[in-house]
């Protein structure tokens, strides 16, 4: 899961990035509005987490125009609580709001709400065969027994365990897996894919040569 | 009672009160006035009828004084009051009406004229018509008690008597030898006349005092709605709502005028509460990000193990959110003080160039630190204030100019008198102020860059605004965008 972080608080933002990136996270970040819209424009990511008051463009106005072309699903950070701001914002288009100061934990559980619904899931569980992943608790069971999978692996599993039936390119899960200050070896993916199929098996993950992976 | 306390009541009251004393006198004296008329022609009858009987009276000559003369009166002492006339016996009236008279009076119609002519001795001389009777004495008059009360009276050469006895209206008169000498007529058909006329203006007046209450209701009610309107309004503005207005439908009259000056009262208020609302959301949403980091940054922290260089770094971002809060609410503390005008200024003679200099030497590593070169100005300028707080106001404005300032820009600042007023001004040579942000840069919170970096409390401003005006002084600001930007202050000497 990538996610972009646009908060113009340097301690806010490095702490947050920190603390989702220790989630398993891929985290970008931008401490201006320009080069927030930049950010979210050019690429997919799976969230925005996005900050209200910011210099040069405001959260209203990133929002706004990034709407026009993408429905990357957005958490706004707002320092006012009054409703007619959570209204606007929710108007506007985001998907919901985190009132500062924020809860970490809250802010991650919103977080995943709406990369889930997004996803088009209801609920924090996903079975595929014996593998059951819960994304609350972000951790993998093969037949009820706990399986051991690094942030990366888990990230890997659970991207494409939500675009379950779907290819994923290896483009799609770079992009979603990495942030961009990584230096992305085009191999460091095999690796995590040859991991999790040690873990849950073989046939959990699929490879459509040429194309990308797969879970039926 | 409520009802006397209502303004609307009082009036009416009042108004009717005028109203049925106008109507009452009205209707007196008209009633008053036809009554005469009646009376008067009625008189003039009787007067005509009378003046026949008295020219028709005649005495037999009695003596050489006895000039026959009807009604003449003797002089005094010569009929002494003591001596009975049957002492001194005079011959009877002779009394014979004259035939052409004989229509003046009616001895048929009971209501018409009649006249009775009688001896001192009560005997009837003579008598036409339904004569009254005086036996019924419905004013007990007899020519006994006319003579006793009246005698002095008709000593005199007085003309004949008047009086209502009743229904009927008399003239009468006494001759000297007590012969009494009635002439009258019922006046029955008149007394209804008038009663009718009485009632006919009772009705009129009745009509035209209700006619006059309910057109005073009208009025009155009228002339209150713009005070019910008012006094609506206020019960909603006291209740809480201070968007209400007055409707204000004649600007010019005089409730109009009071309307208008409580809107502009309740357009304060509202702005007022307003901008005191906004002030206390801007405060809290300005100690909101300092927690928030603070939080992130200590959860974040704990959420595993840290290394002490992971933990210095948490300690240390923890520690300027604090001090930012610490900054932050010492502003606004502040600007609390002198809103509710608690910080008292001291009116001390100071030399202001000095203070600016001081000032001007604390920022001076600041400016190094930019490559900013501080041009001075200074005149030795005595004024009377709080020179510590004037040296605030000064610190911020050269702070901004350099904070705001392009890299080896300048500053310069000039003390100067200025037709009394004692001036500093503050010029820097950077980027300057959009049109779009210089009327709202003395508001709290107001930030150019809408950003929250640099560690300013967006209230530098706003707290200088409010010492120089507590001085009794201005603050102004003018700015071309890339031509720098200038702060005049002007303080009363």
């Amino acid at each position: 899961m990538r996610i972009l972080i646009v908060e113009d608080e340097p301690d806010l933002l490095r702490s947050l990035a920190q603390a989702l990136r220790e989630e398993g996270y891929a985290v970008d970040t931008a401490n201006n509005g320009e080069d927030g819209l930049f950010s979210a424009e050019g690429c997919d990511y799976d969230a925005i987490v996005l900050d209200v008051m910011l210099p040069k463009l405001d959260g209203w106005e990133i929002l706004k125009r990034l709407r026009k072309t993408k429905k990357t699903p957005v958490l706004m950070l707002t320092a006012r609580d009054q409703s007619r701001d959570r209204v606007r914002g929710l108007d506007t288009g985001a998907d919901d709001y985190v009132v500062k100061p924020f809860d970490l934990s809250e802010l991650f559980a919103r977080l995943r709400a709406i990369i889930r619904r997004s996803a088009n899931k209801t609920t924090n569980v996903i079975e595929i065969g014996d593998v059951k992943i819960d994304t609350a608790a972000r951790n993998v069971s093969l037949r009820e027994k706990p399986m051991e999978l690094t942030a990366r692996e888990y990230a890997l599993v659970e991207f494409i365990a939500l675009h379950r039936g779907e290819v994923v390119t290896r483009t799609q899960l770079y992009e979603h897996l990495f942030d961009e200050n990584e230096s992305s070896l085009s191999n460091l993916l095999d690796v995590h894919v040859s991991n999790v199929r040690k873990k849950l098996g073989a046939e959990f993950i699929t490879t459509r040569r040429g194309h990308g992976y797969c879970i039926e | 009672m409520k009802i006397f306390k209502s303004i609307k009541w009082r009036l009416q009251i009042w108004y009717g009160l005028i109203l049925v004393v106008v109507l009452a006198g009205f209707g007196f004296t008209a009633y008053q006035l036809e009554r005469g008329r009646m009376f008067g022609r009625i008189d003039n009858e009787l007067h005509r009828r009378f003046n026949v009987l008295a020219q028709a009276l005649h005495r037999p000559p009695r003596g050489p004084e006895g000039n026959g003369q009807p009604f003449d009166r003797p002089s005094p002492g010569q009929f002494p009051e003591d001596g009975p006339p049957e002492q001194n016996p005079r011959p009877p009236l002779d009394f014979r009406l004259p035939t052409q008279a004989a229509g003046l009076f009616d001895t048929n119609d009971p209501n018409g004229f009649y006249f009775v002519i009688e001896s001192r001795d009560g005997k009837e001389i003579a008598r036409a018509g339904n004569v009254q009777s005086l036996a019924k004495g419905e004013e007990g008059l007899t020519a006994e008690t006319v003579e006793a009360n009246e005698l002095p009276e008709l000593k005199n050469p007085n003309p004949p008597q008047v009086i209502t006895l009743g229904a009927y209206r008399e003239v009468f008169d006494i001759t000297p030898e007590g012969e009494t000498v009635r002439a009258g007529c019922s006046i029955a058909p008149e007394l209804k006349e008038l009663r009718r006329t009485a009632l006919n203006l009772t009705a009129v007046g009745s009509l035209v005092l209700l006619i006059g209450l309910a057109g005073g209701w009208w009025l009155v009610s009228r002339a209150i709605r713009p005070i019910e309107n008012i006094s609506a309004a206020a019960v909603k503005i006291s209740a809480g709502d201070l968007s209400q207005r007055i409707n204000v439908a004649e600007a010019e009259s005089e409730l109009g005028r009071l309307a208008a000056v409580l809107n502009s009262t309740f357009a304060r208020l509202d702005a007022a509460f307003a901008q005191q609302k906004q002030f206390a959301s801007d405060a809290a949403h300005e100690l909101r990000t300092p927690v928030s980091v603070m939080l992130t940054q200590t959860q974040t922290a704990l959420n595993r193990g840290r290394t002490a260089p992971e933990y210095r770094e948490t300690v240390e971002a923890c520690q300027r959110a604090a001090q930012r809060m610490r900054k932050l609410i010492g502003a606004l503390l502040e600007l609390a003080r002198l809103d509710a005008g608690q910080e008292q200024m001291k009116r001390l003679r100071f030399d202001f160039s000095r203070t600016v200099a001081d000032c001007v030497d604390l920022v001076k590593p600041l400016a190094k630190a930019s490559g900013i070169k501080i041009f001075t100005e200074l005149s030795p300028l005595e004024i009377t204030g709080d020179a510590e707080r004037l040296a605030q106001v000064a610190t911020n404005l050269l702070t901004n100019a350099i904070q705001y300032n392009n890299p080896n820009g300048e500053v310069r600042v000039k003390v100067a008198s200025h037709g009394g007023l004692a001036t500093l001004t503050v010029s820097d040579t950077g980027n300057g102020i959009s049109r779009d942000d210089l009327p709202h840069i003395f508001k709290r919170f107001y930030r150019c860059d809408k950003s929250r970096t640099g560690g300013n409390t967006g209230l530098g401003l706003a707290i200088s605004k409010a010492i120089v005006e507590a001085h009794g002084g201005t603050i102004e600001v003018s700015s071309e965008e890339d031509d720098g930007t200038t702060f005049t202050v002007r303080l009363p000497g």
